[in-house]
């Protein structure tokens, strides 16, 4: 009982205090009214008043459309074989052994400032799979000023590599969860700093140039330094039909494997091939085939077994192990399947293969990939998918498939 | 048990979606350009009344608004003033895989608006790309009286604010002193009241204000936008109109741009103050 007046009084003084407050505050204005009452006020100068305050307010307005932000946000369910199953497919560091989980795998903030038509400024930064927020992309764009739809461009920073198609699709409009493998172990991260010119050659040929430090965003040396004395370089031309576009990619490159004395460095050259066809089904609607060709030489993952890593003796070779292994042709791609269900669902199916070393059985990876969008709304996407990969290990005296089958279902929304 | 609880999710997921899809149906939606606006506005009147039963719904917001809306699934119909941009049909593309089709569904004059007591009579597309980019600040280099020229435009998310910019600027940029107004109607009100004023907008639009000739080269003869100019195309300014939807249109949408195209739409278009597209 006693509480309750307590709480009677708390309420009743302060809404006391702040009626009395209001009749002070309309009797004074009322006041106030009585004796500063204009004259009768020409309408028509009360309205310019307002056309300017709208002015003002536009010019305002304005302004703050020069900053665009956009992102998404991806959440993920996935469940896999078995619990030594890597569940993060993409990166140099995989994370084991979570048999079940809720993760977030993409969170992404883009910041575009249009200072005017002829440049912008993009700051795009992850707070997703990582505990802290990391810089994606952070570039200047200067746009050629005589052409109406500025199409030649120079841009200068931080960005994703223009090499081939998947990479520099956005993961929010992707139609599998993840990108092939054979783009996970050459791009790790999509992105490197650096420079780029995009120049159009007619209305549907584009090619592009870059020069960039090389190894990508995820090498354990960004950002601090590029190991290699010379740059990577690389260019692509794309044939953009509409409903047919193909493009040719090529990358040259040089990768310092250090050593404790003399390092290593190895070729980094890729080529690649692209082409995607779409067409429309009645009823069912639009639908695409797509395919992606990588290959080259590159350093191999493998290769790391040919060193000894201690605090004493340095980063040396094991005894008999052959330099010529840090390097190594390798063949990878995919083919793939798009088919709208209408305007709310669809599906896509995916096979894919990377030989990380021509010259040898068994290191192959293949994966098979099935996936049902749905969209919820223009923003909002849930996603069904099923990776089937294949990997083959040594098992007695063959070798076998590794259980490790994976089920994800992600909830995505755009902005 | 997990492969159960997994289809369990993905089931709960799909149902969350088809009750998102059911939430659709809801007669034709047509949105994008404040040109078109009124014009489909009357279309979507007269289409309802031939057809008990149909509900076509018509909202603006610019022809940049109508295209996203397309895109991100929140309009069946867009109508635009201008025609898509690569990038928009990428767009387009990522998500439903076509390039979207495109209707030319009437032409329009872009007239060019002046204050009824100005007595320039004409410009070139040279002298009105130097006055929006602010290169001619003054009437009387264009032949009129010493002073200012106000000028008022469209923003950046209108169709005929892009195609004034691509077509008359060549690209460049609109003056900064340009004072963008949301909407055609907007844009007559304000030189209608200003005697300096200068805008562009609809040649449906032009009521209380005095449109200008538009010479396409310094010493061509002065055209003003009528029916037989703009189908000829000898005026400068002339441009299409468009319906666009994201795949080959079927079913209610079908129905209704077959009627937009037919002689009876083309009829409307051309009472409401635009010209048909044949």
């Amino acid at each position: 009982m006693k509480l309750k007046a307590w709480i009677a009084v708390g309420l009743m003084v302060p809404l006391g205090m702040s009626a009395g407050s209001w009749f002070a505050t309309a009797e004074a204005q009322t006041e106030a009214d009585s004796v500063a009452a204009p004259a009768a006020e020409d309408p028509a100068a009360r309205l310019e008043g307002l056309v300017e305050q709208v002015q003002a307010i536009q010019a305002d307005t304005d302004r703050m459309k020069r900053f665009k932000f956009s992102g998404y946000v991806q959440l993920r369910w996935e469940t896999a074989e078995n619990s030594g199953d890597t569940v993060k497919v993409a990166g140099t560091t995989l994370t084991p052994a979570n048999v079940e989980r809720f993760y977030i795998r993409r969170a992404r903030l883009k910041l575009t400032y249009d200072a005017s038509p002829l440049s912008q400024a993009v700051v795009y930064i992850d707070g997703g799979s990582d505990r802290t927020i990391r810089l994606l992309e952070g570039y200047l764009a200067l746009l050629d000023p005589w052409t109406t739809d500025h199409r030649h461009q120079f841009w200068a920073g931080q960005f994703n590599v223009p090499f081939g198609y998947e990479i520099e699709r956005s993961s929010s409009l992707r139609e599998l969860p993840e990108r092939s493998r054979a783009e996970n172990v050459l791009f790790p991260g999509e992105r490197d700093r650096g420079l780029k010119v995009v120049m159009p050659l007619t209305d549907r040929l584009e090619t592009v140039v870059a020069v960039i430090n090389g190894g990508g965003i995820s090498s354990a040396d960004f950002p601090t330094t590029d190991p290699t004395a010379g740059k990577d370089w690389l260019a692509r031309a794309r044939w953009s039909q509409g409903v047919f576009d193909a493009a040719v990619s090529y990358y040259d490159g040089r990768q310092l494997v250090p050593l404790t004395g003399d390092d290593i460095e190895v070729d980094r050259t890729r080529l690649g091939a692209d082409a995607q066809l779409y067409y429309e089904l009645p009823t069912l609607g639009g639908g695409s085939l797509k395919g992606e060709l990588y290959r080259g030489a590159n350093v191999n993952a493998d290769s790391v077994t040919a060193l000894t890593v201690s605090s004493s003796v340095g980063r040396l070779l094991r005894p008999g192990a052959d330099p010529g292994h840090f390097d190594t042709d390798f063949l990878g791609g995919y083919v793939m399947w798009v088919q709208n269900l209408g305007e709310k669902f669809q599906f896509a199916a995916r096979a894919e293969r990377f030989d990380p070393n021509t010259d040898l059985d068994h290191d192959q990876f293949e994966r098979v990939s099935l996936a049902v969008h749905g969209f919820y709304d223009g923003f909002t996407r849930v996603t069904v998918s099923y990776d089937i990969p294949r990997t083959e290990v040594p098992a007695g005296a063959g070798y076998d498939d590794v259980p490790d089958n994976l089920w994800t279902v992600q909830f995505q929304h755009r902005f | 048990m997990r492969t159960i609880r997994t289809l369990a999710l993905a089931a709960a997921a799909a149902g969350a979606l088809a009750a998102g899809a059911a939430h659709g149906a809801r007669g034709i939606t047509v949105k994008g350009s404040d040109t078109m606006v009124i014009l489909a506005q009357r279309w979507a009147e007269r289409y309802m009344s031939d057809h008990p039963g149909a509900i076509v719904q018509v909202t603006g917001g610019g022809s940049g608004t109508g295209i996203a809306a397309l895109i991100n699934g929140t309009t069946d119909v867009c109508m635009a003033s201008r025609p898509m941009k690569e990038d928009e049909k990428r767009k387009l593309r990522d998500r439903y895989q076509t390039m979207g089709v495109e209707l030319a569904v009437a032409k329009d004059g872009l007239s060019i608006y002046a204050h009824e007591s100005n007595a320039v009579p004409s410009l070139s597309l040279e002298q009105l790309r130097g006055i929006y980019t602010g290169g001619i600040t003054n009437w009387k280099q264009v032949g009129g009286r010493d002073a200012p020229i106000i000028l008022y435009g469209r923003e950046n998310n209108s169709g005929t604010y892009v195609y004034f910019k691509d077509n008359v600027l060549l690209g460049r940029d609109y003056s900064p002193r340009c004072q963008t107004l949301p909407g055609t109607a907007a844009v007559v009100n304000a030189v209608a009241r200003d005697p300096n004023g200068i805008g562009y907008g609809g040649a449906a639009y032009g009521q209380g204000v005095r449109e200008l000739g538009v010479r396409r080269e310094e010493g061509s003869p002065a055209v003003k936008p009528n029916a037989e100019t703009v189908r000829d195309g000898s005026y400068p300014i002339t441009r299409n109109l468009y319906l666009y939807t994201r795949t080959r249109p079927a079913g209610d949408v079908k129905k209704f741009v077959d009627w937009v195209l037919s002689p009876d739409g083309q009829q409307l278009a051309s009472k409401v103050g635009y010209f048909p597209v044949h």
